[in-house]
């Protein structure tokens, strides 16, 4: 199957509601036994020597933070999609996954804050990462309240997806920001770290499982939301023919 | 290795970033599930409806 049919396969709202219907439930239940298997290890490893038991916070707040930027980009490629080729099910894909990132971008800001609190003497500094994933989450929200806002949905669909677009910009600057400036937020200590950053080993498989697990439930709840909004649509596109005949 | 549930004099921070999640969790699944079942029915008791209208 080359590039161009695999679009076309997801492109096609009759094929995606027959491969969402088995593959939403797949993920959901592979995301909860690898939560399951995550928690289990984030109370079982050791505390740290330095951070002691706040170290456990680790293991949900990354997979939010980096969820929140990944879901982003998820929502700005589908907006582009919706843009330049008109494809009503990428429309779909970037309105449903509109609330999960803003729940995991969320999440992302209340663990750190009670993560910095007991670490930084803080709960909130206005460093440069600090702010750029708040101002991520303020493009998710204006995303939403954009969509809700304008009656006409095309007009709706096109002016979020341009706003959504806009926001890709942010994704590189929460992501360097740590790099770019001082912060007191601490750079990357997992795969990209500088030699010496490293995530010690043994906090390695919680942390993967946890990532997992969040992965996995972003991708069956973005399924179930996209099918949620395939049957709205059929939904309205029924009452409005029913409308027609009554006449 | 043993489970390990005492935080300590971090417990106050731990617990509430954990029950957070887990509330978070519950509505957006709760949240999904609902509204994908409500457009469903809709749409299909509006199938039906149109299909009985139809000659």
């Amino acid at each position: 199957m080359d590039a161009r049919h695999t679009f076309d396969f997801l492109t096609n709202p009759e094929r995606f509601m027959a491969f969402s219907r088995w593959a939403a439930p797949w993920l959901g239940g592979l995301s909860a036994a690898a939560a399951v298997i995550g928690l289990v290890l984030t109370f079982m490893v050791p505390e740290d020597y330095q951070q002691g038991d706040t170290v456990r916070m680790m293991f949900i707040h990354i997979p939010a933070a980096s969820l929140s930027m990944f879901i982003y980009l998820c929502l700005g490629i589908a907006s582009l999609l919706s843009l330049v080729f008109r494809h009503v099910l990428a429309d779909l894909a970037a309105q449903a996954c509109a609330p999960i990132g803003a729940v995991y971008t969320a999440l992302a800001l209340i663990t750190g804050s009670l993560w910095g609190r007991p670490m930084w003497g803080t709960f909130w500094v206005w460093d440069a990462r600090l702010t750029s994933v708040l101002v991520l989450l303020l493009f998710y929200l204006g995303y939403m309240a954009l969509r809700g806002a304008l009656e006409d949905e095309q007009k709706a669909a096109r002016s979020a997806a341009i706003l959504a677009l806009v926001g890709v910009i942010n994704l590189p600057v929460v992501k360097f920001s740590v790099d770019w400036w001082n912060t007191l937020h601490q750079g990357s200590s997992t795969f990209f770290a500088d030699k010496g950053d490293h995530l010690p080993a043994i906090y390695a498989w919680p942390a993967v499982f946890m990532a997992l697990a969040y992965l996995g439930g972003f991708g069956a709840l973005w399924l179930v939301r996209i099918r949620a909004l395939v049957w709205r649509r059929k939904a309205r596109s029924l009452s409005m023919k029913l409308a027609e005949g009554a006449r | 290795m043993s489970f390990d549930f005492d935080a300590g004099k971090y417990a106050i921070y731990l617990w509430p970033a954990f029950a957070v999640s887990a509330v978070a969790f519950a509505w957006l699944i709760g949240d999904s599930l609902a509204t994908a079942r409500r457009w469903r029915r809709e749409a299909e008791r509006l199938q039906a409806e149109f299909d009985e209208q139809r000659p």
